[in-house]
C-alpha cells in the first residue's frame, strides 16, 4: 500500500449532466478521461487520499462575494452552484483540520467572474476561487490569502475582485495576453491605489515550457510569497498550458505541472480552465493530485511527451528572465498611482466589461474609498444590455467604522434614489448580504 | 430442499429448508485444521434423517480461500504486470516472482507502446526455472483493451497450470486492485480446486447428487464449477452469509441497520429500502484492496467476549477477547458477565460471573453495579458511534452528476435488526442508544446458513463501446465485437442484459429476468476540435443480490 506524505482531500465533481452547449469546450464529457485515470491509478486507495463530496453553495455565499445583476438565481444554475460548494468543501475539510491540503476537481470554472456578474465570461459565471476566500475569511478569520492563478489565460475576473484588496495577494502566471483572451494581465497591472503591488501579473511569451514555467515559479512567485507570508495558499489551478491544449499556445507537461506543484505548495488546489481533455487532463490531473499528495509523480508522463520537441527557445528563456526582473521591481517599488485620491475620498475608475459567451457589453463607474484603516467602502455603478441601471456596495472584510457608516449612508441614499432597478448591498461588517 | 452450509470462524452451522420450513440445523465448533472433516459432519448430520435425493441445492460458504491467505499456505504466483505512465507499479509488488514490463495502453484503450518482448521472455524463464505453475497477468486499461493481458497469457503459455488475466476478473477500472485480485485468484487456485474434488467426492459418498453452489462476499451464490476458475470470489463471504440470513428471517423494506453481534466482533450493515448496500469497488482483504465485490459491512472490535478493562477508573470494553467469558469458565471478566450481573440475561454459570465482577470492581475500587453500567454504556455507545460515523460516510458518498446531487437521498434508518449469540442481551440498550425500534428473528442462532441456503446467484457486467473506434468489449466475458457509428445506449443496455443472461444459462446459474438490472448507464458525445467523432457508452448490468423465498 502507497500512503501519502499529506493527507489530503479531492473533491471530485465532474458535472456529467452539464455542458455550456454540446461541443463546446466546457462539456459533459470534459472530465471523463481524467475520472478514467485516477480510478485507474487506484488514488483513492492511496492511504490518506480522501473523497469528498462537494457541498452546494448557498446564495449568501454567492452574495457575501459578488454583485449578482439582477439576482443570483438568474446569472447562475445548479452547476455553478456546485462547483463553487466544492471549493468551500475544499477549504472547510482543510481549515477544519481533516485534511492537509485539498484540490477541488470541479466544473465549471470561475476566474473571468468579476465583481460584478451579469452573464458568463470566459466559460465562467461566478469566481469558486472568491467565493470560497470570502467563506474562509468569514468563517474562519483568515487574514492573509495568497491565490496563485496558473491558468493558461488572465485570471482577470479574480484580479477584478481583489484589485483594491491588500491582504489578497493575486499573482497570475499565464500566455501574454497580447496573444490570448482575455487580452488584460500586464506587469504594470499592480492593483489599486491602496493595494498596489497585491497584484501581480506574469505574463508568458507563447511557447514557454517546463522550464520556464519554473523559472518563473522559483523567480518570482516563490520570492513575492515568501515576503508576503500569507497564511493560506490558494492554487487557481488552470491546466491550458498544456502542450496539447487546442486554444493556447504553450508547452507546460504534466510533469511540469507537478513540480510546479510540489513548490508551490498550495493548501488549497481549485481546478480552472483545460480543455486538452483525453492528451492532458488525465495526466496533469494525476500529476497534481500526487504532487499534493506527497506521493512519487515521477513516472506521471504523457504517452506522446517529447522532452527535445518541448523544449524551450533561448530567447524565450531570456525574454523570462527579463519578465521575472520587471515583475520583482514592480512589486517590490510599484509605481505611485498619480490620479490616487487622498484619504477620505473615492478614487472612481470606469470599466467597460464584454461577456463573450453571452455577449452582454457592462459599463461600471467603480468607487473605493481612499481609507487609511481597512481597504475602503466601494461602490459599483452598472448598467448592461441585459440589465438596467444597477448598484453594489460593499463595506469590505475588516471594514472600519467610518466605512460601515459610509456605507450605510450610501445604500440609504441609492434607495432613496430610485434610479436603480436592482441594489445589492455587502455588509461584511454586520455580516449582512442583501438585495433590493 | 434447500441446504445451506456455513464454515465460519468459529462455527459451522447447516441447515435444511423445505417449504420456507428449517426441517433441520446443526451447529458444532469449526476444525480449522480440517475443513472439509467439519463440512462432512455437518452435511451428514444435518441430512441424516431426511431423504437426500429430495435435496435440490447446496449452497456452501466457506473460509478455505480466506484461511489459506490468511495462514499463508498459498502457493508461489508469477505476477506479471505492465503500468505505462502513472504511479510506480512497483509500488504494487506482490509475491517474490514480481516482473513490471515497459509498454503502455491509455486510457480509451489505445495501445501506446508494445510490450517489451524481452523482458517477458526474462519473466517467464525465471519463473519456469523457479517452478512457478500459477501466473497473474494484469496491465493496465486492459479493460478497456485486454489484448497485452492475452499476449502475456501467449508467453506463459504451457508452463502454466493455471492463469488469471485482470479483464477476466471484473471490468472496473483500477489497476492495483485488479493486480491484487488476480494475485490472490492464482495463489488459492490450486488448493480450492482440491478442495471442491474433496467436497464432491464427500457428497458422492454421502449419496447426495445435486447442484453445489458456493457463497460470495456480495451475498450471491455461483456454481462450484465455475468458481474453480475464480476462486477469489469466495473470500470473505461470512458476513454475506449472515446478511442474507436477515434479509430470510425478516421483511425489511425500510432503512434499517443490521448488527451481528459476535464473540469477538460485531459486523454492521446498513440496507437501503430494504436492499443491501455493496462496497463502492470491492473487498480488501490482507491489506490488499481487490475488485472482489462484497456487502457493505464493517467488523469492530465488540462482541459478547469482549473484556472488560478499568484503567485509572475509566471503564473500557474491546477490543481484545482473551477467551470466552466467566460463565464459560473464561479468565477476565467479559461483556457478558456484565449482562449476567444486571439480570438482562442468564447465561451459563452465572453465579462464575457475579463473582467474577465484584472481584473486578473491588480491585478497581467501585462499585459493581457501576462497573456493569459503565460497561456495557461504553459498549452500546461505542457501536452507536460507529454505526453513525458509517452512515455519514454512506451518506457523503460522491456522486458526478447535478442530478443525483440534487434528488440523492439520505439514508435514515428507521429500524435495528440485531442478531448473533448475544443478541438478546443488547436489544434493550441499542434501543434506548438509537431510540430506533429493535428486532430480533427468530432462528437468528443460524441465521447465517440459512442465508447462505436461500441466497441467490449473482453475476455482473461492464460494458464499453467507443463508436468512434466502431469497438464493444465486456471484459470479464472475453467478448469484442464491432459496433456501428450509430450505436446507441439503449442497444448497449439490451446488449448488456442478452449477454449476461446467454452466459448465465451455459454457466447452469439460475437467475429470472427481474432480478436483472441496469445499475449504471451513461452515453457521452466525444468531441475533437469542434466536431462530433462518436459516443463513448458505459453500461454496468447485474444480478441483484436476493433471497429465494423465505422461513415463514
Amino acid at each position: 500500500m502507497i500512503k501519502a506524505k499529506n493527507r489530503m482531500g479531492l473533491i471530485f465533481f465532474p458535472a456529467f449532466d452539464w455542458a455550456i452547449d454540446p461541443s463546446h469546450p466546457e462539456r459533459e464529457e470534459r472530465l471523463l478521461y481524467t475520472q478514467d485515470q485516477l480510478w485507474e491509478e487506484g488514488i483513492f486507495d492511496i492511504e490518506g487520499i480522501h473523497e469528498f463530496k462537494p457541498d452546494i453553495a448557498t446564495e449568501e455565499d454567492v452574495m457575501r462575494t459578488h454583485f449578482c445583476f439582477p439576482d443570483v438565481k438568474t446569472v447562475t444554475t445548479e452547476s455553478h452552484m456546485i462547483s463553487a460548494g466544492g471549493a468551500i468543501k475544499a477549504a472547510r475539510i482543510v481549515m477544519d483540520g481533516e485534511v492537509d491540503k485539498a484540490f477541488a476537481l470541479v466544473r465549471p470554472p470561475g476566474h473571468h467572474a468579476m465583481k460584478s456578474v451579469h452573464g458568463n465570461r470566459g466559460f465562467c459565471n461566478i469566481n469558486n476561487e472568491a467565493i470560497m476566500v470570502e467563506y474562509i475569511r468569514e468563517k474562519y478569520g483568515t487574514k492573509k490569502i495568497a491565490i496563485v492563478d496558473t491558468d493558461c489565460h488572465h485570471g482577470d475576473g479574480t484580479q477584478d475582485v481583489y484589485w483594491h484588496d491588500p491582504n489578497i495577494l493575486y499573482i497570475s502566471i499565464h500566455q501574454d495576453g497580447r496573444t490570448l483572451y482575455p487580452g488584460s494581465g500586464h506587469v504594470p497591472e499592480l492593483g489599486g491605489p491602496c493595494a498596489r503591488g497585491k497584484t501581480i501579473n506574469i505574463p508568458l511569451p507563447p511557447g514557454t515550457s517546463d522550464e520556464g514555467f519554473l523559472y518563473a515559479i522559483d523567480n518570482i512567485v516563490l520570492p513575492i510569497l515568501a515576503d508576503f507570508k500569507p497564511e493560506l495558499i490558494i492554487n487557481s489551478a488552470g491546466q491550458d498550458n498544456h502542450y496539447t491544449d487546442p486554444i493556447t499556445n504553450m508547452n507546460f507537461s504534466a510533469q511540469g505541472y507537478a513540480i510546479l506543484n510540489e513548490k508551490l505548495n498550495p493548501d488549497i488546489a481549485v481546478l480552472e480552465g483545460g480543455y486538452s481533455i483525453q492528451g492532458a487532463l488525465p495526466y496533469v490531473n494525476l500529476g497534481i493530485v500526487l504532487a499534493m499528495a506527497g506521493v512519487d509523480y515521477s513516472m506521471v508522463r504523457e504517452p506522446d511527451y517529447n522532452y527535445e520537441a518541448l523544449r524551450q527557445d533561448r530567447n524565450i528563456s531570456g525574454y523570462i528572465e527579463k519578465v521575472a526582473d520587471a515583475v520583482l521591481d514592480a512589486y517590490r517599488n510599484p509605481p505611485k498611482d498619480k490620479n490616487a485620491a487622498k484619504y477620505g475620498d473615492y478614487n472612481v475608475r470606469k470599466k467597460q466589461i464584454y461577456y463573450d459567451t453571452d455577449g452582454i457589453r457592462e459599463s461600471q463607474i467603480e468607487s473605493v474609498m481612499a481609507c487609511k484603516k481597512c481597504p475602503g467602502v466601494m461602490h459599483i455603478e452598472s448598467s448592461s444590455s441585459a440589465n438596467p441601471l444597477s448598484f453594489g456596495i460593499e463595506i469590505p472584510f475588516g471594514a472600519c467604522k467610518s466605512c460601515r457608516d459610509e456605507g450605510l449612508r450610501v445604500f440609504r441614499d441609492a434607495k432613496d434614489s430610485g434610479k436603480y432597478r436592482t441594489i445589492h448591498f455587502i455588509n461584511r461588517f454586520d455580516k449582512e448580504y442583501i438585495r433590493v | 430442499m434447500y441446504l445451506g452450509l456455513d464454515v465460519g470462524g468459529t462455527h459451522t452451522d447447516a441447515v435444511l429448508i423445505d417449504n420456507n420450513k428449517i426441517v433441520a440445523s446443526f451447529k458444532a465448533p469449526t476444525d480449522h485444521k480440517n475443513l472439509l472433516t467439519s463440512i462432512n459432519r455437518a452435511l451428514a448430520e444435518v441430512t441424516k434423517s431426511v431423504d437426500r435425493s429430495a435435496i435440490k441445492r447446496i449452497n456452501l460458504s466457506t473460509t478455505l480461500s480466506t484461511n489459506a491467505i490468511v495462514e499463508n499456505k498459498t502457493e508461489q504466483v508469477g505476477v506479471i504486470i505492465s503500468g505505462g505512465p502513472g504511479i510506480d507499479p512497483g509500488s504494487f509488488r506482490l509475491g517474490d516472482f514480481f516482473y513490471v514490463i515497459p509498454g503502455s495502453i491509455d486510457h480509451r484503450g489505445t495501445l501506446i507502446k508494445d510490450l517489451e518482448s524481452a523482458g517477458v521472455k526474462a519473466a517467464v524463464e525465471e519463473c519456469a526455472g523457479n517452478n512457478v505453475r500459477v501466473y497473474a497477468l494484469v496491465t493496465k486499461f486492459s479493460t478497456r483493451n485486454p489484448g497485452e493481458e492475452e499476449y502475456l497469457a501467449e508467453k506463459v503459455g504451457g508452463q502454466a497450470d493455471f492463469v488469471s488475466l485482470g479483464h477476466r476478473l471484473s471490468g472496473q477500472l483500477n489497476f492495483p486492485r485488479r493486480v491484487g485480485t488476480a494475485y490472490f485468484n492464482s495463489a488459492v487456485w490450486r488448493l480450492y480446486n482440491l478442495f471442491c474434488d474433496a467436497i464432491n467426492a464427500s457428497l458422492k459418498e454421502l449419496g447426495i447428487d445435486t447442484q453445489v453452489n458456493v457463497l460470495k462476499a456480495d451475498g450471491g451464490t455461483m456454481p462450484l464449477s465455475l468458481s474453480r476458475e475464480l476462486p477469489v470470489e469466495t473470500i470473505l463471504s461470512g458476513p454475506a452469509a449472515s446478511i442474507m440470513g436477515i434479509i430470510s428471517l425478516c421483511d425489511i423494506t425500510d432503512d434499517s441497520i443490521i448488527l451481528d453481534i459476535g464473540g469477538t466482533t460485531t459486523d454492521i450493515a446498513i440496507f437501503a429500502s430494504g436492499a443491501p448496500l455493496v462496497e463502492r469497488q470491492g473487498i480488501s482483504f490482507a491489506s490488499v484492496p481487490t475488485l472482489v465485490r462484497s456487502l457493505l459491512a464493517r467488523s469492530i472490535g465488540i462482541g459478547g467476549d469482549s473484556r472488560i478493562s478499568v484503567q485509572s477508573g475509566k471503564v473500557t470494553v474491546g477490543p481484545m477477547r482473551e477467551g470466552p467469558s466467566m460463565a464459560e469458565g473464561g479468565p477476565v471478566i467479559t461483556l457478558v458477565d456484565a449482562l449476567n450481573y444486571n439480570g438482562t440475561i442468564s447465561y451459563g454459570n452465572t453465579a462464575a460471573s457475579k463473582k467474577g465482577v465484584d472481584e473486578a470492581a473491588k480491585k478497581a475500587g467501585m462499585k459493581a453495579d457501576v462497573l456493569v453500567k459503565a460497561s456495557i454504556e461504553f459498549a452500546v455507545g461505542f457501536i452507536t458511534d460507529q454505526v453513525n460515523a458509517m452512515l455519514a460516510e454512506i451518506n457523503d458518498k460522491p456522486v458526478y452528476t447535478i442530478h443525483e446531487m440534487l434528488e440523492n437521498r439520505a439514508i435514515v434508518p428507521e429500524k435495528v435488526y440485531l442478531m448473533g449469540g448475544p443478541a438478546q442481551g443488547f436489544a434493550r440498550y441499542l434501543h434506548a442508544s438509537f431510540n430506533k425500534e429493535v428486532i430480533i428473528p427468530r432462528e437468528y442462532a443460524v441465521a447465517n446458513a440459512i442465508g447462505a441456503a436461500l441466497a441467490k446467484p449473482t453475476f455482473q457486467v461492464e460494458l464499453f463501446a467507443d463508436t468512434s473506434k466502431g469497438q464493444l468489449i465486456i471484459p470479464n466475458l472475453n467478448i469484442r465485437e464491432k459496433v456501428a457509428g450509430d450505436y446507441t445506449v439503449d442497444q448497449a443496455e439490451d446488449e448488456a442484459r442478452s449477454y449476461l443472461v446467454d452466459y448465465c444459462k451455459r454457466m447452469g446459474i439460475q437467475s429470472s429476468v427481474k432480478d436483472i438490472e441496469i445499475i449504471e448507464s451513461s452515453s457521452f458525445k466525444m468531441v475533437q476540435g469542434y466536431f462530433s467523432t462518436g459516443r463513448d457508452i458505459r453500461v454496468k448490468c447485474q444480478i441483484k443480490p436476493g433471497v429465494e423465498g423465505g422461513i415463514a
